[in-house]
């Protein structure tokens, strides 16, 4: 913008424009410092209520206890685990997909990628996919959580965009070198595509740690969940007594482990405050680092479908 | 793609999908005559609808706005808070929700609280519920949407804008004179992807936010779905309704797009 007189309008243009995107952060982050607070404070405290910024009576006792909850250690590793091995997975596969599909030989490009485009928009939805994994043998074990998730068709599509954009006399001078196309793939196309793996990486960590609905539909095992469908348990189970968003024997397991939460002198409730922000923290310290890559790709996915 | 079967089967687990007896249309009429089927239309498409007309314009108006920060590190930083919501899941935020609207120590009701006013138990509110609906909505959204916007921003020539100062163009006149018709395109291409998932009112959402007591207004398709065939085991119904929302979509989004390449040059493919 240009720096000429300003008119009263402009300053006050200015003034109100920047109280309310400092209002709109505030709003955003507001939130997890409300729980941060309750997460840091005495459970028992908490219920009188009042605690909206700081803690009153600091413990670290909510967070000791989380950790040495053998249900709540379990369903991180299982997520831990989980979100490196898809990510690691997806981001070569979808790389190795999309190269494919960026080559204008590749036979019958055309109707592979028709093929991709109509499975992805069309198809019978969640029951279908749940006698699938159940015909597969993978319902209720661990590569539920890794094989569905390890191809996207939309990423594949981002990444081909990407790869696209590479001029082609880099690999054609790699090819008069000698270079095979695998020696192209690994050694000068996937070199040079580090802002878009790097979306694409986060697109799908983020996927895997946050995705709670595998967790709950499609294991059934207490030592197979992940974090974040535990945390929904947990959730639904403490706001309503309801039965819509649990089943039968679940509630039970929860249950039971509640109450042995409750005699160890911490409150659900702030277990669950301390939980959220367990679960949040991985993804609030990666993200900020990867956000100038992301800009990027979600042009490149967006604007040249 | 072969599970579609399913919907046209009476399927029976004993005997897989291909050894099981054709039903034809049996569920799909099923599903047309379901004493639920216009409420769970309504619910979706009304959910729908109103997160487009309240949620589509946030994310432009959000870009707008920072497009006229100076300061490029207020900038940033504001742009960093934004995207935090979306990298959050939908549990975290309805988490969030409940604790802040929560009738014992929740902000909100302390808020009322110390205006003399009763507490409300926002999350069993069935008049409340799309209000809910769409605030979160776009509280995790509206950062992440802006980015496409902003980018868009930055590709406009910023000859335009100087010509526009010598022209006398104040500020709002060069935002509805120049910015806004350069962000036409690609206004239009989200707004296609918008209307074509119409009948996807967002399951996670609606799922983890509906409550026994507001089932009549948050009852929508894939809920339903879900509760049908994974709770009762109703395989094929289920799939005849998954099957169903599948085509509509697909229809919608051919139709949008062919109207919008008709009229405005606008298309995906």
């Amino acid at each position: 913008m240009s720096v000429r007189r300003k008119t009263i309008g402009e300053k006050i243009f200015n003034i109100v424009n920047y109280t309310l995107l400092i209002l709109f952060s505030l709003t955003t982050i507001y939130p997890f410092i409300y729980f941060l607070a309750l997460s840091f404070n005495d459970g028992y405290d908490a219920m009188k209520g009042g605690i909206y910024l700081f803690p009153r009576e600091f413990t670290l006792e909510n967070y000791k206890k989380a950790f040495d909850h053998p249900q709540i250690t379990n369903s991180f590793m299982i997520s831990v685990t989980r979100t490196l091995l898809v990510t690691v997975l997806a981001v070569f596969f979808t790389a190795m997909m999309a190269y494919g599909l960026s080559k204008k030989g590749l036979p019958g490009r055309k109707y592979i990628i028709f093929f991709f485009f109509f499975t992805t928009l069309f198809g019978g939805g969640l029951i279908p996919t749940f006698v699938l994994y159940r015909q597969l043998g993978i319902y209720n074990t661990y590569w539920v959580l890794i094989i569905p998730s390890i191809f996207s068709f939309y990423n594949a599509i981002v990444m081909r965009t990407f790869f696209n954009g590479i001029p082609d006399s880099l690999s054609e001078s790699a090819v008069i070198d000698g270079a095979s196309d695998l020696t192209i793939f690994f050694r000068i196309i996937l070199p040079l595509s580090l802002p878009v793996l790097a979306t694409i990486a986060l697109f799908v960590g983020v996927g895997a740690w946050n995705d709670w609905f595998t967790g709950e539909f499609f294991i059934q095992s207490e030592e197979l969940r992940p974090a974040a469908t535990l945390l929904n348990k947990l959730i639904s189970e403490a706001s309503f007594e309801s039965s819509t968003t649990n089943t039968g024997s679940s509630i039970l397991n929860v249950n039971r482990e509640l109450e042995s939460i409750r005699q160890s002198g911490v409150t659900p409730e702030a277990l669950r405050m301390t939980f959220v922000i367990i679960v949040v923290t991985p993804i609030i310290m990666i993200y900020p680092f990867i956000q100038k890559y992301f800009v990027k790709g979600v042009m490149i996915g967006s604007l040249k479908e | 793609m072969y599970g579609v079967l399913l919907a046209f089967k009476n399927f029976k687990y004993n005997l897989g999908i291909l050894g099981s007896q054709w039903a034809g249309l049996k569920y799909f009429k099923a599903f047309l005559t379901d004493s639920s089927f216009w409420d769970i239309i309504r619910n979706t498409i009304t959910i729908s609808v109103l997160k487009l007309i309240f949620g589509f314009p946030a994310p432009i108006i959000l870009a707008l706005m920072l497009n006229e920060v100076v300061h490029s590190k207020f900038k940033r930083i504001v742009q960093t808070v934004s995207y935090l919501p979306h990298f959050v899941s939908w549990v975290v935020v309805v988490t969030i929700l409940q604790k802040l609207l929560s009738p014992n120590v929740g902000l909100v009701n302390d808020i009322r609280h110390s205006m003399g006013l009763d507490p409300i138990f926002f999350m069993g509110e069935p008049r409340l519920f799309y209000v809910l609906v769409v605030i979160s909505d776009i509280w995790k959204g509206v950062g992440w949407g802006s980015i496409i916007y902003l980018a868009a921003l930055t590709n406009i020539d910023p000859t335009l804008y100087e010509a526009a100062e010598i022209d006398g163009a104040g500020r709002f006149r060069k935002i509805t004179s120049i910015t806004l018709p350069c962000l036409m395109p690609t206004i239009g291409i989200l707004l296609i992807m918008s209307l074509s998932g119409i009948l996807n009112a967002g399951f996670d959402q609606i799922y983890l936010m509906q409550t026994p007591s507001t089932l009549g207004v948050s009852e929508v398709l894939d809920t339903y779905v879900l509760k049908k065939g994974i709770r009762q085991g109703e395989f094929s119904y289920s799939t005849a309704i998954g099957l169903f929302k599948s085509v509509i979509s697909m229809f919608l989004i051919i139709t949008v797009n062919n109207v919008s390449r008709r009229l405005t040059e606008v298309s995906l493919w």
